[in-house]
C-alpha cells in the first residue's frame, strides 16, 4: 500500500519537476534557434503563435499611384464603365451614388473604384436692365461623383440601366462610360516646370 | 451572412434573364442621359447550315417606356417624416452668411436707435448701410413671385390615354391594339421574327411598324420576359403548336413623336394595364415591368 503511493508520488512529481526546470530555463513561447525545444517534452509547441498570424507583406515606401488596368470589352460583358454623377445638389449626387454603389454590391458587379472628381464652382452674374454694370446673382457648384466597376455583363446591363434611370432622383445627371487613359490623366494636376524642364530637354 | 443575402436579393432580378452573344451599342436617350457610344458594327448573324425547325412560332416584342418625368408626392406619413427631419435639421444646423447678416443689421439698428449713440464708435463705418440684409430678402421675394412653375398636374391631359404626357410621376407603357388569330387583342407591340435578325432586330421592327414614329433607346440585347401561348388543341398542327413572344424594354427618346389621329395606341400606367391585358400574358408582362 505504501509502496503502491510511493509510485504515486513519484509519478506526479516527475512532470512537475520537469516543468519547473523548463520554466526556469526557457519561459514558454521563446524558442531561440539555439534552444530547440524537445519534442517529446509536454510542452512543446505550447506557446507558438506566428504560425496563426497571417503573413503581411512588408510595407513597402509608398510608390506613385499607378493607374488600375482598363479591362477591355468582350464579347458578353463590358470593359470598365464610369458611371459619373452629376448636379448642384451634393446630399442627392452623394446618396445617388451610394444608392449605385450598393446597388453593384448587391448584383455581384465589382466595383474597382469610386471616387469625387473636383466640384466646379459657377458664378451667374446677372447684367444690370440700366447699364453695363454686372453683378453676382448666384453662386452655383457643380459635385461630381463616379463609381467606376470593372466589367458589367451584357445581360445585367439592361436590368441595371433600368433600375438606374427608374431610381434617378430630380436634379441630378447620370453617365455612362468606358474608361480610357485620358479621364485618368484628367483627375491629377499638371506640373509647369517639370513639362518646361522636359520641353528644354527634348529641344 | 453578407454572401447570401446578396444571392437572394438578385435572384428576382436574374429570374427573367437569358444570354445572348451579341454586344450592345447605346445612343443618347431622353433626359440629359448619355451611354457610351460604342461603335461597333452589329454582327451578322453567322449562317447556320441546318437549324430544325421548331414547332413554335418565335415573335418578339417591345416594351415601351415612358419614364416619369416629374418626382410623385409622397404618402401622407413620408409627407409628415420629411417635415419632421426638415425641422429637425434646421434645428441643428449653424446659421448661415445671410442670416448672421441679419441679425448683425437688427443689431446695428437697435443700437443706432439707443439715446447714447455715437457714430464715430461704429467699426466698419459705411461698408454695410447701403443694402441691408432685409432689402435683399424684399428683392428675392419679388421676384419668387414673379416665377410661374408649369401646372404638375393636368386633369385633362391626364385622362386622355393616347397622350405620352399624362400622369407625369408615374411610368407610362405602350399598349397596341394588334390582330392575333382572328381577334383583335391589347397586347405590347409585337412582331414575327424572321430568318437571318436577331431577336432584338425584330423588336426594333416591331416599334418602326407602328404608326406613330417613336425613337427609343433599346436596353440591351437580352430579352426582358417571355411569354407562351399554346394554341387550343383543335388549331394545333405538327408544325405549329403555339408562338413564343420575347420582350424587350426600351425608352422613349423624344417626348413629342408626331401623332398620327387613331392610332390605336395607349399610354397607360402599371395599374391600369390590368384592365386592357389578358390574365396569362398580364402576369408574366406584369414581372418586369419595374415601377412603384
Amino acid at each position: 500500500m505504501s509502496f503502491y503511493l510511493v509510485q504515486l508520488q513519484m509519478s506526479v512529481t516527475r512532470p512537475a519537476l520537469a516543468l519547473l526546470r523548463n520554466m526556469f530555463i526557457c519561459p514558454p513561447g521563446t524558442a531561440s534557434a539555439n534552444e530547440r525545444q524537445y519534442r517529446s517534452m509536454p510542452t512543446h509547441r505550447i506557446g507558438r503563435w506566428k504560425y496563426l498570424v497571417p503573413k503581411q507583406a512588408p510595407k513597402k515606401k509608398k510608390d506613385r499611384h499607378k493607374m488600375k488596368p482598363i479591362i477591355p470589352a468582350t464579347n458578353r460583358a463590358y470593359g470598365t464603365l464610369n458611371v459619373t454623377v452629376s448636379g448642384y445638389d451634393m446630399t442627392m449626387v452623394e446618396h445617388y451614388s451610394q444608392y449605385i454603389h450598393n446597388l453593384c454590391n448587391r448584383l455581384g458587379v465589382q466595383v474597382a473604384e469610386s471616387f469625387a472628381l473636383p466640384t466646379k464652382t459657377t458664378e451667374v452674374m446677372l447684367v444690370h436692365e440700366q447699364g453695363t454694370k454686372m453683378e453676382a446673382d448666384a453662386v452655383l457648384k457643380t459635385h461630381q461623383r463616379v463609381v467606376q466597376m470593372s466589367s458589367l455583363n451584357a445581360a445585367l446591363s439592361s436590368v441595371f440601366m433600368d433600375v438606374l434611370l427608374k431610381n434617378q432622383p430630380e436634379g441630378v445627371q447620370l453617365s455612362v462610360k468606358e474608361q480610357t487613359e485620358a479621364d485618368y490623366r484628367a483627375r491629377f494636376k499638371e506640373r509647369p516646370e517639370l513639362l518646361g524642364l522636359m520641353a528644354q530637354i527634348n529641344k | 451572412m453578407a454572401a447570401p443575402c446578396r444571392r437572394m436579393a438578385s435572384r428576382p432580378l436574374f429570374q427573367f434573364l437569358t444570354c445572348f452573344s451579341r454586344t450592345a451599342v447605346g445612343n443618347t436617350g431622353f433626359r440629359q442621359f448619355s451611354t457610351a457610344s460604342v461603335c461597333r458594327a452589329t454582327l451578322q448573324v453567322k449562317n447556320v447550315t441546318e437549324r430544325a425547325s421548331s414547332p413554335w412560332t418565335l415573335m418578339a416584342a417591345v416594351c415601351l417606356q415612358r419614364l416619369p418625368v416629374i418626382t410623385a408626392d409622397g404618402s401622407p406619413i413620408e409627407q409628415e417624416f420629411k417635415n419632421m427631419l426638415l425641422q429637425m435639421e434646421m434645428e441643428k444646423s449653424v446659421m448661415s452668411d445671410h442670416e448672421l447678416r441679419l441679425l448683425d443689421d437688427a443689431e446695428r439698428l437697435r443700437r443706432k436707435q439707443s439715446a447714447d449713440y455715437d457714430s464715430d464708435e461704429e467699426e466698419d463705418h459705411g461698408k454695410q448701410d447701403i443694402l441691408l440684409g432685409q432689402d435683399l430678402e424684399d428683392a428675392w421675394e419679388q421676384k419668387l413671385h414673379r416665377f410661374q412653375p408649369a401646372p404638375r398636374a393636368r386633369a385633362d391631359v391626364d385622362e386622355d390615354l393616347t397622350s405620352a404626357q399624362r400622369c407625369l410621376a408615374d411610368l407610362l407603357v405602350l399598349l397596341a391594339e394588334q390582330q392575333v388569330g382572328d381577334e383583335k387583342l391589347w397586347l405590347l407591340p409585337q412582331t414575327q421574327w424572321q430568318e437571318g435578325e436577331t431577336l432584338r432586330q425584330t423588336a426594333e421592327r416591331a416599334l418602326a411598324s407602328l404608326p406613330a414614329g417613336f425613337k427609343a433607346t433599346f436596353l440591351g440585347n437580352a430579352p426582358c420576359g417571355v411569354y407562351k401561348y399554346k394554341l387550343p388543341k383543335a388549331v394545333r398542327t405538327e408544325s405549329s403548336v403555339g408562338t413564343k413572344v420575347f420582350f424587350f424594354k426600351a425608352i422613349l427618346s423624344d417626348s413629342a413623336p408626331p401623332k398620327a389621329p387613331n392610332a390605336p395606341l395607349l399610354w397607360v400606367k402599371k395599374s391600369e394595364l390590368q384592365q386592357y391585358l389578358k390574365p396569362a400574358y398580364m402576369m408574366k408582362v406584369d414581372r418586369f415591368i419595374l415601377a412603384v
